[in-house]
């Protein structure tokens, strides 16, 4: 065994032993902190999406017209959402669900 | 006797009770059921409800109940020698908060993962849900008042503390940007913000903050109380940031320092192997201080069972459970991990803040300078830890008051943020709008009556001891424990299972807290003491009235458990 391999070798080591320290940091104290990042911008999202919905949940909105662009964005996750706010079905038939 | 000693025994009777009695609780109280689906994979969403590994689980849910409380608690406590203190926390582990922590997981999993404030409603009944709230509302007043008191003691006996906190919130943000925006992996970062935050202690060494040539020897302006004013102003403006930008990351920072803290206290223990120089029960107490009993259920709380558990159990760890047994490891073995921090205060004021006994006796020589001294004596006694373990006594010391000082700022910015929502529910309940509507006026209630309150204790022969204050923030904490103790007590009854697991701690606590509030009102009416006195004639009131809802509940849990008990599976109303 030469000494640059055993060199590389041990570097090999560190270097793993580096990545999982690396995935075991992210899985125990990192995530914690994303999951509540994830939190507060779906928070920011169900305000954006309650005020462009104002109309199907019965006020008037008055710049419906101004925020129509904006709904098909905001479409995809239409189904998640208004299960999460208790609602398991939403709109019209053919809406949604 | 060695501290190590101490731990080992505590260790093993902490493995017992994980072991064995942990396991009665899974098969026989809560009948855990691993094909039942658990809301994380029912309800997913990728947010709040994502199954998660339990070690994992684990991690978060320990770092999200382990603070500031199960140091303080202890910390005044062994004024009554170390043998009662340690026992309580032990036994109140074991059979209290295990039980609770674990059981609070376990039916809101049940319930679709809700939390405990909607639970009470549900299981216990509406008049509870006031009730609730009420509770949150004076534990969130008086949790704010005292950790104001703590960082103000700790801000006056550790000038070079100061520095380094307040370089702490900008780190706290940069690291927070960084990582956010960047999107890279998190531990270079994290490590470099720690480190960071480490070696502005050798600044503040160098440059400590006091604002003793502003303050007054005794009076409203001294020095402790200039700096709770300025904490509440901080945690006024604070609280009006959205999370991401502060709170959160402080508390990612926090999160290294829990366990960097742990690590130390256990190192420091194993390397120096100190002895316990406090007596087992204080002999030497002056004759006119307060009885360890009842009052010792009420002065530890947090590390011997804790009310707050059961909102974290219930709000976020519920909703991430994979599968049902792993709420016993995650909530049992949570309560385990309190329990060892509340130790590790134990071991630092008792084998490591002095040499010889007598040194001890001056240090606890009452139990007003034991209070006011207690956190003192926690960040003194691991200072020494750290000096085990070759870092100078000095910067030690100033580590320690920045770890208990950080989780006690966060604390305080959780605490009023929370507070602002309960005044606004309570006053949406009462028709007052104004308050309701306003997050500036619901934000200044939030901080003005905890404020008062903390600028009241004194020294000496002015205002009152703090001990007193933390005794009543530990009444609300523990009567928290019992509503959700009677919560889990009547969906075990109604399950048809025994719940004398549940009802010893249930009725031990829901006692010891009453008596304890009986015992402080007659001091307080005697001493005319009368801040505190309405205050805890208010948590009184609603210890009887948990005491009412619990046994109207349980009561009507009986009926239902007996109305079933034809049916041979438990059916979908008594499950929920």
């Amino acid at each position: 065994m030469t000494a640059g391999g055993g060199l590389r070798r041990l570097g090999d080591r560190l270097a793993r032993c580096w990545r999982r320290f690396e995935r075991g940091h992210e899985l125990l104290l990192v995530s914690r902190w994303r999951q509540g990042l994830r939190r507060e911008a779906r928070r920011r999202d169900d305000t954006l999406r309650t005020l462009l919905l104002l109309e199907s949940l019965g006020v008037d909105n008055p710049v419906a017209y101004e925020t129509l662009d904006a709904v098909p964005y905001l479409v995809a996750d239409f189904h998640e959402w208004h299960r999460r706010m208790g609602r398991d079905e939403f709109g019209d038939a053919g809406m949604c669900c | 006797m060695p501290a190590i000693v101490m731990v080992l025994i505590v260790g093993v009777l902490f493995y017992l009770g994980y072991r064995y009695y942990s396991g009665y609780l899974a098969r026989r109280v809560y009948a855990l059921d691993d094909d039942r689906p658990t809301p994380a994979h029912t309800m997913r969403d990728g947010v709040d409800f994502i199954p998660t590994n339990r070690h994992v689980l684990f991690g978060h849910h320990f770092t999200s109940v382990a603070g500031a409380a199960p140091i303080v608690g202890p910390a005044i406590a062994v004024f009554w020698g170390w043998g009662p203190a340690l026992i309580w926390v032990v036994a109140g582990t074991i059979f209290a908060a295990g039980v609770h922590d674990f059981g609070a997981i376990v039916v809101s999993v049940r319930h679709k993962a809700q939390s405990i404030g909607t639970l009470t409603r549900e299981v216990v009944g509406t008049r509870a849900r006031v009730l609730f709230l009420l509770i949150i509302f004076f534990l969130l007043t008086l949790v704010n008042a005292v950790f104001a008191v703590v960082i103000g003691n700790l801000f006056v006996a550790n000038p070079e503390a100061v520095l380094p906190i307040l370089l702490e919130i900008p780190l706290a943000i940069g690291i927070g940007q960084y990582i956010y925006r960047t999107r890279s992996a998190a531990l270079v970062p994290s490590l470099v913000g720690v480190v960071v935050l480490y070696v502005t202690i050798l600044l503040g060494q160098a440059l400590p903050i006091s604002l003793a040539g502003i303050a007054t020897e005794d009076g409203l302006f001294t020095e402790r109380n200039i700096w709770v004013v300025l904490l509440f102003v901080y945690t006024f403006v604070a609280s009006r940031i959205p999370v991401w930008v502060l709170l959160q990351p402080r508390d990612y920072i926090n999160s290294h320092q829990l366990f960097i803290a742990l690590g130390v206290i256990g190192l420091g223990v194993l390397v120096g192997w100190d002895t316990i120089v406090a007596p087992v029960v204080n002999d030497q107490a002056p004759a006119d201080s307060p009885s360890w009993f009842p009052l010792l259920f009420v002065t530890i709380a947090c590390g011997a069972i804790s009310g707050f558990h059961s909102l974290v159990s219930s709000g976020t760890t519920s909703k991430q459970l994979d599968k049902e047994s792993d709420a016993r490891y995650v909530g049992y073995f949570g309560a385990v991990g309190e329990g060892s921090l509340a130790l590790g205060s134990i071991l630092a004021c008792t084998a490591g803040i002095v040499a010889t006994t007598a040194d001890w006796h001056a240090a606890y020589s009452d139990f007003a300078t034991a209070s006011d001294g207690a956190t003192s004596n926690f960040v003194n006694g691991v200072g020494h830890f750290a000096a085990n373990l070759g870092v100078p006594e000095a910067t030690a010391v100033v580590f320690a008051a920045v770890v208990v000082i950080s989780f006690a700022a966060t604390t305080m910015d959780t605490g009023v943020r929370l507070q602002r929502y309960i005044v606004q529910e309570i006053a949406e309940i009462v028709r007052i709008r104004a308050v309701s509507r306003s997050l500036t006026l619901s934000g200044l209630i939030a901080v003005l009556i905890p404020l008062v309150l903390a600028l009241l204790p004194g020294g000496g022969d002015a205002g009152y001891t703090f001990g007193v204050l933390w005794q009543l923030f530990g009444t609300t904490n523990q009567l928290t424990a019992g509503l959700a103790l009677s919560v889990i007590a009547v969906w075990v009854t109604k399950n048809r299972r025994n719940p004398i697991a549940v009802l010893v701690p249930l009725v031990f606590l829901v006692v010891m807290t009453t008596w304890a509030l009986i015992d402080n009102l007659i001091t307080f009416v005697a001493e005319s003491e009368w801040v505190l006195a309405p205050l805890d004639a208010i948590i009184f009131v609603l210890a009887v009235w948990l005491i009412v809802e619990a046994a109207l509940a349980l009561r009507r849990a009986r009926g239902v458990a007996r109305d079933d008990a034809g049916d041979p599976e438990p059916t979908e109303l008594t499950e929920r």
